[in-house]
């Protein structure tokens, strides 16, 4: 064995050196792409850094992934962008790109090579709500989803209710017998909590649902003119009133939060993003209707429910244009050719895309069959309805203050007629 | 004192002079002191103060973070937007919100309703903790667990033994057969409200009790000889030696018990986001939603600047009212 001396030792990490050297240059060279900054609101972030692993090692990306908490993400992606902050490609909720792409922060996707491809092959509802005011898309999608309704199956069959409702006033009529019986104290779960993804795209739904609309061609708010309106509220004060509703849905901080109350197996009815049927009646180690002892029906009335498209954007200030643009047709597009990242998310949570081809895939097939009947869900996603509205600047701000105010028709602390008519002042006090 | 023979100046000269002559400069003692207390003090106006001015510009101008494209100063390098000045606009316009006036006065009752409940109860925790009984130690340690604990954590806990399906709380009052059928403490506003204020008066109670329990052990025992050899009792030591004595504390602990009361906002993010309706939103739960939900920063700024003033006002009438005895005393 060679004895260990200064100069062997010296000469031993010289060589070492200069190999690592040679060997970061090489690597260098086989990274195509430069760095890209990529944010998104907290939501599984483990399986984002897999497929953002993914990308890097097949595409030679060279992608920095951040995850920022959702309840501060949209004001944290500001205050950094005012700091001076670059991120190439961005989530964005659907009702703030509109704020976004108007104070320069995107860039329409329209001259990027192969968008016509993709807009070809997504549904045209959420074509249109990618799109800017403008009639420019600046968005590829994240994912859609849309209110359907739940029911709990082992507790109707108890009750002796055969089929699920179909009409409202069947709803309501089931969930009077159910806390009549005493099977349930509070069997209905609408979804009227208090964040943005509650109460207000739940009364949209609803009012859909009556065959109302809750804005115009203008994008005014009408619901006072609406009797389907107005018959969606007189019937949320109903349930209230006879107790048929959990009280506290009200001051639940999430949709995530109030769906987790139907995993108690408590509830009859419950109305809430498609997604979350997935954890209700997909995982039995957290709710007592897993495996499939939940289901969803069609949503009464019209059917007709709300829905809405959250996406990824690219920011107009990218230096990296080319590889912010890759990207994104990665995770919002087809890259791949197989759909990577859509798939994992439907895989994953069940978090439905407008690509319709996707749900031929026979791996979703069979893994949404664990959770729900697949051909019902994409015959509720026809009767999706997207609105234009959030695309006005005054709508994040209506959104959040019309809350209060349905939360005051649903107790009865105003009438129906007065709460709809304080949310077309509201609108028209902030344009 | 100064050694024989050698006068106060030349003493001073004698420690300082080495430093004032530092590389030929020479600086006289104030210069010398300001120089030694700059880099605090640099650290202050760019933590406090700066942040407190531009805040109050903002309160005053018309604000989008996004396009910062008006007048601007440069401070290091970095560029930061004055804004367009638009005088008192944003104050008109919340001054002309009833929302903000029904905050207002729920801000006030908020504020007073968890003043009164933390002095009180930490004062009476003090007095139990002050006394000599077995596991005091431990107690003492066990008594900051709440305040040791970020308040989003408090928040959720809470959540959980007042949930009106699972929670502890209820479980306990039913098995106890206090009540036939679960409560729901936050179906009601004004008792959402009061939820609000027993939670944070339970987080931040520990800290009156400190502040008060070490008031307690700096008041001289003789005076409790004293006042127990001339015959008084109990309620008489407390009304007559140790409240008087504990007057410095009470003034701080109203004062920071008010400020936390008005400021409060995380409680009402985790369990109840202002709700049912609006009647759990505070004017910090106000300012906050108008500048990071609705982007609107100067009348956001000008919601939250009406506080600081309201917190001033009454640290200066909490001033007057505590110490007006002390100054007619003396």
């Amino acid at each position: 064995m060679e004895r260990l001396t200064r100069r062997t030792l010296l000469r031993n990490a010289a060589v070492f050196g200069a190999s690592t050297m040679l060997a970061d240059g090489f690597l260098d060279a086989a990274r195509a792409d430069k760095p890209i900054k990529f944010v998104g609101w907290v939501f599984k972030p483990d399986t984002v850094k897999d497929y953002v692993n993914y990308y890097n090692q097949k595409f030679g990306g060279q992608v920095q992934y951040e995850p920022i908490p959702w309840a501060q993400y949209h004001p944290t992606i500001e205050t950094r962008t005012f700091g001076g902050e670059v991120f190439d490609v961005m989530y964005s909720a659907h009702n703030y790109r509109e704020r976004w792409y108007e104070n320069g922060l995107l860039r329409v996707l329209d001259d990027l090579p192969g968008i016509d491809e993709l807009k070809k092959k997504m549904t045209p509802q959420n074509l249109e709500s990618l799109k800017n005011k403008d009639g420019k898309l600046a968005a590829l999608p994240y994912f859609t989803s849309l209110f359907i309704l739940i029911y709990n199956e082992p507790m109707l069959r108890q009750a002796g209710i055969k089929e699920p409702a179909k009409t409202w006033d069947e709803l309501v009529e089931h969930c009077m017998k159910l806390k009549r019986d005493k099977v349930s104290d509070t069997p209905y779960l609408p979804n009227w909590n208090v964040s943005p993804s509650g109460t207000m795209p739940q009364f949209m739904t609803d009012c859909f649902s009556e065959g109302a609309s809750v804005f115009d061609a203008s994008n005014r708010v009408i619901v006072d003119q609406e009797a389907g309106a107005a018959r969606a509220m007189e019937r949320w004060q109903k349930v209230w009133k006879a107790e048929l509703v959990n009280p506290e849905v009200l001051t639940k901080t999430s949709s995530t939060d109030t769906h987790r109350l139907f995993w108690t197996g408590r509830y009859a009815y419950h109305t809430n993003h498609s997604y979350y049927l997935k954890t209700i009646a997909g995982e039995p180690e957290n709710s007592k209707l897993a495996p499939k002892k939940a289901k969803m029906t069609m949503y009464p009335g019209t059917g007709h429910t709300y829905m809405w498209t959250d996406s990824y954007t690219i920011n107009a200030k990218t230096k990296n244009l080319e590889d912010a643009w890759k990207l994104i047709r990665f995770l919002g597009g087809n890259l791949t050719g197989d759909w990577y990242v859509q798939r994992q998310w439907c895989l994953i949570s069940g978090l439905d895309n407008p690509y319709p081809e996707m749900y031929n895939h026979p791996e979703i097939i069979a893994s949404y069959d664990r959770w729900v009947d697949l051909k019902l869900l994409r015959k509720q996603y026809e009767k999706g309805k997207v609105i234009a509205a959030y695309k006005e600047p005054w709508y994040g701000e209506y959104d959040v203050k019309a809350v209060p105010i349905v939360h005051n028709i649903i107790r009865g602390t105003s009438t129906v007629s007065q709460g709809l008519k304080e949310l077309v002042r509201l609108q028209r006090s902030l344009v | 004192m100064a050694p024989s023979g050698v006068s106060r100046g030349r003493l001073t000269a004698l420690i300082v002079a080495p430093r004032l002559a530092f590389r030929g400069v020479r600086l006289s003692e104030a210069r010398f002191a300001s120089l030694l207390i700059l880099p605090a003090f640099l650290g202050i106006v760019v933590v406090v103060v700066f942040p407190l001015v531009y805040s109050l510009w903002m309160s005053f101008a018309d604000v989008n973070l996004l396009r910062a494209t008006g007048p601007a100063i440069e401070v290091l390098g970095v560029r930061i937007p004055l804004f367009r000045f638009i005088g008192v606009q944003n104050y008109v316009r919340i001054f002309s919100d009833p929302l903000y006036w029904d905050s207002f006065w729920r801000t006030a009752y908020f504020a007073a309703a968890f003043v009164a409940e933390t002095t009180l109860v930490g004062l009476a925790m003090a007095l139990v903790l002050h006394e000599r009984f077995a596991g005091r130690p431990l107690m003492r340690s066990l008594l900051l667990i709440p305040w040791a604990l970020s308040r989003v954590v408090v928040g959720l806990l809470w959540q959980g033994i007042l949930d009106v399906e699972f929670g502890a709380f209820n479980g306990f009052l039913y098995n106890v057969g206090a009540i036939d059928s679960y409560v729901s403490f936050f179906k009601n506003g004004f008792s959402a409200l009061n939820v609000l204020v027993s939670v944070y008066m339970w987080n931040q109670g520990p800290f009156a009790t400190l502040l008060f329990l070490a008031g307690m052990q700096s008041i001289p025992l003789e005076l409790y000889m004293a006042a127990e050899a001339d015959g008084a009792g109990y309620w008489q030591r407390f009304r007559y030696i140790t409240l008087p004595a504990l007057r410095g504390i009470l003034f701080l602990v109203l004062v920071v018990s008010t400020v936390n009361g008005f400021l409060m906002l995380d409680l009402i993010y985790v369990l109840t986001m202002g709700g049912p309706g609006n009647d759990t939103t505070t004017i910090s739960w106000l300012g906050f939603q108008t500048a990071f939900q609705f982007f609107k920063f100067g009348p956001g700024t000008a919601v939250l600047y009406t506080l600081t003033v309201l917190c001033l006002i009454l640290t200066v009438v909490y001033h007057k009212l505590v110490f007006r005895k002390l100054e007619t005393e003396a």
